[in-house]
């Protein structure tokens, strides 16, 4: 697999102190660590949300952290995608113009092409009749596939979902993480912030962060459903033998 | 899909779309209103004068007149293309009465008038040349209304009766500041009436194109030509027909500014109540990629099409409030024509103060790319500075009480006895005019003798007015209207110097002093007929400028000796006050009975009743505008501070949530804001209070002195200013800051916690 993604020396602030690390092509990866420790911080500074006074963040062999805001914002629109634990979505249209909202604006001719793709996504993650409802007249876990969708709609390189499960229950969490794991079957990278050891552990590595450094490092290779529980327990050792 | 967007946005805040679509068409309304007007006026003014062929050139002469000078003269210019000589038959008011009401009481001189030859046309309301038949007369349509006169009412002078068959514009005396009105009769009538009447002569030049006016006036005055009464030039002309409801224009204009500057700041609080309740979106659609400046371009989508309905909204309400307002103007001069192009300029007015809006709105928008997406994307953070909302809030109250004053102290200034110093007219009660006579020395004398031996008056003076013939200091030499008489008993303002206390000084008039290029301390040489018919002649000081809209403005005061000065005198004015000064309009009443007997040219009238004459139309106007102006100011200022104090309890919606968990009631936080406004409010009183006294002053000074005042101090009523003004001002804000605290109630205590 090839590199897609390489962070080298990023500080920001006293909130991150010094951190390097790299995501291949296609690979999931779960940032893990007890709350402050800088988590959230290292993913919108990764994905260009906001500036690292220090550092480099390449991408797919180009570095982002030095360029414009207008640039950057161009690189989320055509290579990332963004999963938030809010499932921040706009009150005023409907589902499938929130997942096809991003591609509209980056070109508005091939709106039917993202709509068309839009329900491709949608019967993917089993919403596909939700398409015309109001996004307060959907489920919290119904929400979150949506906001996958968007996320996917630009065939993006590498999703950012920051505690994509946080606000959910267990049954809308484990869709959610359906859906990520069939999007990262498919070859999307995912870097995931996550509280919750059974999310992480359906990550093939595992990046522990405290006080602004990866303080530990867990490989876990490819999630299959058959060794769920296994890697459940490999992962609460590990956190347990690094203090959480 | 962003259709979509932008229609559910109306949709889903309402109050917000509604409230700012309302500010975009009342700025387009007022400024399509006053284009229009503007427009309209402006251009049936000129119709009209175009129509009319309005002379360039007038002067008044009473008496005889040598009219082969005149013509030798004219032939002698090339700038003169036409001249005629007419007279106008000045009719004692007294002698008029239309259907059963007389004239006697008004101010203007009313007299008969024969259809022109060359050019000066009277016209009917379709703006067509008026050849009138023997037995009919055309009544100044300014009349129409004033004594609700029809056509076929019959017009008695003296014993004479002819029947009102039409009503005329006067493209020169259309205005109720010309002080002269002229009726429209046939040449028999005229020649058959002439023995009720005093005839006076206009005599008019139409001057070629690009002309000089005032060295044609210059030529005429050094050529010696009969002038003993007003020259009047067709600038003048066009500017009093212009004055009335130009001030009209002028107030709507003025609203229309601040309403423009208080209209951004209220779209601006909306805006940024919009962006504070849309936080997470706005993050959202910056985190997936949206930049800074697509985001605001969906907003500026939406602006654009309230702005566009604004216009069309505010184009319709011009229009249908343009009918009523434009009516008295329509009746005196007419339609505009091209209605096409007045459109045009409404809409190219519009677009511009939509532009304005939508400029200050992008500004405000840009607060969008400027938030960091991080701190919005998870609620913190906000757009725009979040210290300095109160300071509006007291901005907002200074500007309204602002506007709430101006046009009070207007008001109250033009309705204050003291006014009429500044128009160049002792502040005295009653005012006699004795014209037109052949005796007036005679009748003055008697008149001396009885004011002095009445009981109820306290105080009069005698003027008499002539025109003497004075040699400037570089050596021109004009004639100037010098009134004469104890110019200390009741002065007028002097905006330098001093009234003429001994008989070698002499007071001019503002116009007259910027004509002559004179300035106090300089000295002029006045030309006296002796009682012998000697001429002396007296070097004069000036001593001292005051405004005038009394004779064209251009008069003088001196103090010359009976003794030594028996220039034939004009006319005569006497200003008399009471003892008790709620008589006297009976007094006057009385006076008139008594001298019938003494002939026609005594006029006496309450110097209220005589400024009413010329400032009624103004006076009333500014008293319609303050009432509009005060209603509009506190409209305002209750949607500003509402909407000021919904953005801030959005804001700090978190801070107030968290109060709610430590145990605050809705109460005690409504109290802190309470205090808050309090301030901000009292502080803007303060402030406004202030500019509406002094720059305010400065302001009205701007209109006053288009109408002849100039050194202009407020004449203000301290129960309006000190006690209504602030009352409703506080009134106001108490309401909207009560009704805008209910929102605290809705504030949930776990809110804070999500």
């Amino acid at each position: 697999m090839s590199e897609l993604l390489k962070v080298k020396n990023l500080k920001k602030g006293e909130i991150i102190r010094e951190i390097g690390f790299e995501l291949m092509k296609g690979e999931m990866t779960a940032i893990m660590g007890p709350s402050g420790s800088g988590k959230s911080t290292l993913l919108y500074n990764v994905s260009g949300m906001d500036r690292a006074d220090e550092g480099e963040v390449w991408l797919g062999g180009q570095e982002i952290r030095t360029l414009s805001e207008d640039e950057k914002a161009d690189i989320r629109l055509h290579k990332m995608g963004f999963v938030f634990q809010q499932m921040n979505c706009l009150s005023n249209i409907n589902l499938i113009d929130n997942i096809v909202f991003p591609a509209a604006h980056a070109d508005r001719k091939r709106q039917s092409e993202y709509y068309a793709r839009a329900r491709e996504l949608m019967a993917k993650f089993h919403i596909e009749d939700l398409a015309e409802r109001k996004i307060n007249e959907v489920s919290g876990g119904q929400l979150q596939r949506a906001c996958i969708c968007r996320s996917m709609i630009m065939k993006p390189d590498i999703i950012f979902a920051d505690e994509p499960t946080g606000a959910l229950n267990q049954s809308s969490s484990a869709e959610v993480m359906d859906a990520f794991l069939k999007i990262n079957s498919e070859g999307t990278a995912i870097l995931m912030v996550t509280h919750d050891s059974k999310v992480a552990s359906k990550c093939e590595r595992v990046l522990y962060i405290l006080d602004g450094e990866i303080k530990g490092e867990l490989s876990l290779g490819k999630y299959t459903p058959d060794n769920a529980r296994e890697r459940e327990q490999q992962v609460a050792a590990w956190l347990t033998g690094l203090g959480w | 899909m962003y259709r979509r967007l932008i229609l559910n946005d109306f949709k889903n805040n309402k109050l917000a779309t509604v409230a700012t679509c309302i500010f975009m068409t009342v700025n387009a309304a007022l400024l399509g209103l006053a284009v229009l007007l503007f427009v309209n006026l402006s251009g049936a003014i000129d119709r009209l004068m175009d129509v009319a062929e309005t002379p360039d050139f007038l002067q008044m002469h009473t008496g005889e007149i040598d009219e082969s000078k005149i013509t030798e003269f004219a032939c002698q210019r090339n700038d003169v293309d036409k001249m005629q000589i007419c007279g106008f038959l000045n009719i004692p008011n007294s002698r008029i009465q239309i259907g059963d009401k007389s004239l006697d009481g008004n101010i203007q001189d009313n007299g008969l008038f024969c259809q022109n030859d060359y050019f000066d046309y009277l016209v009917d309301m379709d703006n067509n040349v008026i050849v009138p038949s023997a037995g009919e007369v055309y009544v100044p349509v300014c009349y129409r209304k004033e004594y609700g006169i029809v056509r076929g009412d019959l017009l008695h002078i003296g014993s004479e009766t002819l029947t009102v068959t039409g009503f005329l514009r006067d493209s020169q005396m259309n205005s109720m500041m010309a002080s002269s009105k002229r009726f429209l009769v046939s040449r028999e009538d005229y020649d058959r009436l002439s023995s009720i009447g005093s005839e006076e002569y206009l005599i008019e030049f139409k001057l070629k194109k690009g002309s000089d006016f005032s060295a044609f006036s210059t030529a005429y005055e050094e050529a010696g030509l009969p002038g003993n009464g007003p020259t009047i030039t067709y600038p003048l002309i066009r500017m009093m027909n212009a004055l009335s409801d130009g001030m009209l224009i002028l107030v709507i204009l003025l609203i229309s500014v601040s309403i423009l500057l208080i209209s951004t700041l209220c779209i601006r609080c909306l805006i940024l109540t919009g962006l504070e309740k849309d936080k997470y979106e706005i993050g959202m659609m910056k985190a997936v990629g949206v930049s800074g400046r697509g985001v605001r371009r969906i907003y500026i989508s939406k602006y654009l099409i309230l702005s566009l309905a604004g216009t069309i909204l505010g184009f319709l309400t011009a229009l249908l409030s343009a009918t009523p307002l434009s009516a008295q103007m329509k009746e005196l001069y007419g339609d505009a024509g091209k209605q096409g192009l007045t459109y045009i300029f409404m809409i190219l007015g519009e677009i511009l103060v939509e532009a304005v809006i939508l400029l200050s709105i992008n500004r405000t928008l840009k607060n969008i790319e400027k938030a960091p997406t991080v701190s919005i994307l998870n609620g913190l953070g906000s757009f725009g500075k979040k210290k300095n909302l109160w300071m509006p809030a007291g901005i907002i109250t200074a500007v309204s009480t602002f506007i709430l004053l101006v046009p009070l102290n207007l008001s109250s200034t033009l309705k204050a006895p003291g006014f009429v110093t500044y128009m160049g007219i002792g502040s005295s009660q009653i005012r006699i005019d004795i014209r037109q006579m052949d005796n007036i020395t005679t009748l003055s004398e008697n008149l001396d003798k009885e004011l002095s031996a009445d009981e109820r008056v306290s105080g009069f003076t005698l003027m008499r007015t002539g025109s003497y013939r004075t040699v400037m200091p570089d050596g021109k030499s004009v004639n100037l209207l010098i009134e004469s008489g104890d110019h200390g008993k009741f002065p007028v303002r002097y905006s330098k110097g001093t009234y003429p206390r001994t008989d070698a000084e002499i007071a001019l008039s503002i116009l007259n002093a910027e004509e002559l290029g004179s300035s106090v301390e300089d000295s002029i040489e006045v030309y006296l007929k002796g009682t012998d018919g000697s001429t002396t002649v007296k070097s004069c000081r000036v001593c001292g400028l005051y405004s005038d809209i009394t004779n064209g403005g251009k008069t003088a005061k001196a103090c010359f000796d009976t003794a030594e000065d028996a220039t034939p005198v004009m006319w005569s004015i006497a200003y008399v006050s009471l003892a008790d000064e709620s008589l006297a309009g009976n007094w006057t009443k009385e006076f008139r009975e008594n001298h019938v007997s003494m002939g026609e040219g005594i006029k006496a009238m309450p110097i209220s009743e005589y400024l009413n004459g010329i400032y009624g139309g103004t006076i009333s106007t500014i008293g319609k505008a303050s009432v509009v102006t005060t209603i509009l100011a506190m409209v305002v200022l209750f949607v500003v501070i509402l909407l000021l104090l919904r953005l801030l309890i959005w804001r700090e919606r978190s801070d107030s949530s968290l109060k709610k968990a430590f145990g605050f009631a809705s109460r005690d936080i409504q109290k802190d804001y309470l205090k808050k406004v309090s301030v901000a409010v009292l502080l803007g009183i303060g402030l406004g209070i202030f500019a509406g006294v002094i720059p305010g002053q400065f302001i009205a000074g701007l209109f006053l002195n288009s109408l002849g005042a100039r050194g202009f101090r407020f004449i203000i009523n301290p129960a309006y200013v000190f006690a209504l003004a602030p009352a409703l001002t506080i009134i106001t804000a108490f309401a909207a800051t009560v009704i805008g605290l209910l929102e605290i109630k809705t504030i949930r205590a776990f809110e804070c916690l999500r």
